[in-house]
């Protein structure tokens, strides 16, 4: 059986379904069974990777064509975010594997992959209510880890979570049934070509509809007040996911409708706009957090902002750099925290004061920390440093000095409050001995997020040279049209 | 017409409940309430005049006099989805209401913005 | 001041949202691919309900994930919930009435729920409305009788078995080498019982699921008053 897109759905959903079988057999079972099926995933998603670079892969799924059936659309896009998160996923399984010892540990792999899934399935759809309903499944995953732990500030930070996401699904179902009743199809390459059968007061309201729908899943500001609870209740390897991945699906959803359907100026100039402001608010919200995980939870949305900045500018060049830093942040974010979440179980308490000193009892959890830290500031030889200059030549050469200026501000203060926690790290306190060592699941996950940001940051080609087909994929409405209909 | 108007009156209602009670439970309910009214505006749109269900149980039924069959396809799994939201919702009122023994949501806001 | 707020935003939204659906068609025949599967559904599928081929043949991908965000929600309110369970629900036994009547529904409404979703391609209903049917009945029986229960054990197989067929039978059409989900029993002739190939059989499984999954979060909620 070749490897085809479908199998990034279907192999999970069926582990999934099994694993509370295999729970009756052996929990270590149990446990191992996420990480095979990523290692596969992985796999195959390397496997089909040129293919998808040259011509997308579209597979339909029960045998009718579309836009009478659902298609999926593995495009170059597709194919890049895709591997990303299978490669990510893993990773978070290894460092999930000794860091979750609360009961019930099966329904945490269980959420974990259906989590993973629906932000493939949102990658892979072509089809807009096969978005909804793959939207639906990330969101309700998530609000479940949210409240894994189970304590009071987890299940309100998942309430919280689950009124504003419930609004996201709502607005989208609505834009969803306007489409549908103007053009009569929900084929995304369909509506595409048709989206002039909808009236412009119409296509204004289904467009802000979107843009608030997803971009509450985008972190989007205004709509991003529940993203630093959600993130810092979380267990850290799920705060991981959040931040490296699921965010990432939201943000690609709202961008491909925008530049499928609505592909104005001034729809770029909002764009722009908004990204400016999540930047910068969410910046200066970070600095004054006390708690790290609250601290990194608004740094995400900072970096979110810095992505819509770049996509709005809509360039070749910007959305190469766009992506790129997508797919930085998403490695560099998991690692940071990974290792936030040993420092805050090492020190007994999530606020940053209390990690004093811990860098010289625990010199390999801070070391990865720092690593993080330095190269989501963007300075080399780490990969951040690539896709951060990228992001600025591509301003430049739009021309707009205001942009470059406030993006840099930006920067600064990013710098600001990270270096001020690692400061914090390497400050030397007595500290009491403590036995507790950080498991080696976890150090070797770090290790291999911090192997592949040096590995990325000294030879950034190796990414580089697949950004310009991803990058054309997003923009290009035309070829995907063209591809979508056969 | 009527319908749509009656549809969207549903949600604007249960947006208002979500937004401005106290309690979280009359929330949850708002929640609801905003998915029927949703749901119901869906399958509106789909309706053509002087048509029936979209069932071919008698020869007699011809394709040209059903009404649309996709938004309640649609519908049917948004019911669903919609149900599974307002579970894991009650579920975390049973937990919040677990550790603060109140119902009120102002008592409960402890997370800083 | 924050109710005036809020009915303010809303007369706002709801304002631009009359107006855009004032302008919409309302009962006029759509063109689109509504048409499409009025016309072709009992030819290629062989269902006689066309919303049910919808459902699980052309969108069985929905399907999928309907089925797999009720799993989710069951999960999650497992996971949540856990820890809470007592074993006794701190109900009131019901009156004479009300328990001699559940008894005599409920076998009554668990077989109505069977009928609807094994007939699902020919009558309206389905795997869905069969489900939700079953577990109306156990929550008659939950609340009339304070000690009827239903083995946590059996219900957890009941979930897995039926959402592995569905995967399964997806897994089927691309091992064949045609796509997920594809067809691949003979269609019969609409309106019989036996017809329309896969639709059955992934029906039949939904209901099972659903039905299971329901009560399970039903007991689950009941269980946890101390």
């Amino acid at each position: 059986m070749e490897f085809s897109p479908v199998l990034y759905i279907a192999i999970p959903l069926f582990a999934a379904f099994l694993i509370p079988l295999l729970g009756k057999v052996s929990k270590t079972l149990v446990k191992l069974t996420p990480g095979i099926v990523f290692l596969y995933l992985s796999y195959g998603s390397i496997l089909l990777f040129p293919k998808a670079m040259e011509k997308p892969i579209v597979q339909v799924v029960a045998g009718f064509k579309p836009p009478f059936g659902i298609s999926l659309y593995y495009g170059a896009t597709a194919a890049f975010l895709i591997t990303m998160v299978t490669i990510v996923g893993f990773v978070i399984w290894l460092y999930s594997y000794k860091f979750i010892i609360r009961e019930p540990i099966e329904k945490y792999y269980m959420l974990f992959m259906m989590l993973i899934t629906g932000s493939t399935g949102i990658l892979l759809t072509g089809d807009m209510f096969n978005m909804f309903v793959f939207l639906e499944i990330t969101s309700i995953a998530a609000y479940s880890l949210t409240a894994f732990l189970r304590d009071k500030d987890g299940a309100e930070a998942a309430f919280k979570y689950l009124l504003i996401g419930s609004f996201s699904s709502t607005f989208y179902l609505l834009s969803v049934m306007i489409i549908y009743s103007y053009t009569g199809t929900l084929n995304f390459a369909d509506i595409a070509g048709k989206i002039d059968l909808i009236p412009p007061m119409a296509k204004g309201f289904v467009l802000v509809l979107v843009l608030v729908g997803m971009g509450i899943e985008a972190e989007m500001f205004p709509l991003n007040g529940w993203a630093p609870d959600a993130y810092s209740q979380a267990p850290s390897p799920v705060g991981a996911v959040f931040g490296g991945i699921v965010v990432k699906a939201g943000l690609y959803a709202m961008i491909r409708i925008v530049f499928l359907f609505f592909k104005t100026p001034e729809v770029m100039q909002f764009l722009i706009f908004m990204g400016i402001l999540t930047l910068l608010i969410a910046e200066m919200a970070a600095m004054r957090q006390h708690q790290i995980k609250r601290m990194l939870a608004f740094s995400s949305i900072g970096q979110m902002g810095l992505v819509i900045i770049a996509l709005g500018i809509g360039t070749m060049g910007s959305t190469s750099a766009a992506l790129f830093q997508m797919f930085n942040h998403a490695l560099i974010k998991s690692l940071l925290f990974f290792a936030a979440g040993y420092l805050v179980f090492h020190s007994g308490s999530k606020q940053i004061e209390d990690l004093e000193g811990l860098g010289y009892d625990k010199p390999v959890t801070s070391f990865f920390f720092a690593v993080g830290a330095l190269a989501i500031i963007g300075l080399p030889p780490f990969s951040g440093f690539w896709s951060k200059l990228l992001i600025l030549v591509s301003v430049a050469k739009a021309g707009d000095i205001a942009i470059l200026l406030l993006i840099l501000t930006g920067s600064v203060i990013e710098a600001i409050y990270y270096l001020r926690a690692v400061v914090k790290l390497y400050t030397r306190k007595e500290v009491p001995d403590n036995v507790r060592r950080t498991p080696i699941s976890g150090l070797v996950a770090m290790g291999v997020l911090a192997a592949i940001i040096l590995y990325v940051g000294l030879y950034p080609g190796v990414i580089e040279k697949w950004l310009a087909p991803a990058a054309n994929n997003l923009l290009n409405a035309a070829d995907y049209i063209k591809a979508g209909l056969f | 017409m009527l319908y749509y108007i009656g549809a969207i009156s549903l949600i604007l209602i249960g947006m208002y409940a979500v937004l401005t009670k106290k309690n979280l439970l009359k929330i949850v309910i708002g929640l609801s309430i905003v998915d029927s009214g949703v749901n119901l505006l869906f399958i509106s749109v789909g309706y053509v005049k002087d048509a029936t269900a979209p069932i071919f149980s008698l020869p007699s039924l011809t394709a040209d006099k059903m009404v649309d069959p996709v938004p309640q396809a649609l519908v049917l799994t948004a019911i669903v989805i919609g149900l599974a939201t307002t579970a894991v919702a009650l579920g975390l009122v049973i937990r919040l209401y677990d550790h603060h023994k109140t119902l009120n949501i102002n008592k409960i806001r402890q997370l800083k913005w | 001041m924050r109710k005036a707020i809020a009915i303010l935003l809303l007369a706002i939204v709801g304002y631009y949202f009359i107006n855009v659906f004032i302008h919409m068609p309302f009962g006029e025949k759509r063109e689109g691919v509504g048409k499409y599967y009025l016309e072709n559904t009992v030819k290629e599928t062989g269902a006689a309900n066309v919303v049910t081929a919808i459902v699980v043949s052309y969108r069985g991908f929905d399907t999928l994930g309907e089925v797999t965000v009720l799993f989710l929600a069951a999960t999650g309110l497992g996971a949540i919930l856990f820890g809470k369970r007592g074993e006794k629900r701190r109900l009131q036994g019901a009156s004479v009435i009300v328990k001699t009547t559940s008894m005599m529904l409920y076998p009554m409404v668990v077989l109505l729920g069977a009928y609807v979703f094994v007939h699902g391609h020919l009558t309206p209903g389905g795997g869905f409305q069969g489900g939700a049917i079953i577990a109306t009945g156990v929550l008659l029986m939950f609340m009339s009788y304070r000690h009827f229960n239903v083995s946590h054990n059996a219900l957890t197989w009941i979930e897995s078995l039926a959402g592995l067929t569905f995967a399964t039978v997806g897994l089927i059409g691309l091992a064949l080498g045609t796509t997920f989900l594809q067809n691949f029993l003979p269609l019969g002739t609409p309106n019989d019982l036996v017809s329309a190939g896969i639709i059955p059989i992934i029906y039949i499984a939904v209901g099972f699921k659903v039905g299971a999954e329901l009560t399970g979060v039903l007991d689950n909620m009941l269980k946890t008053i101390r």
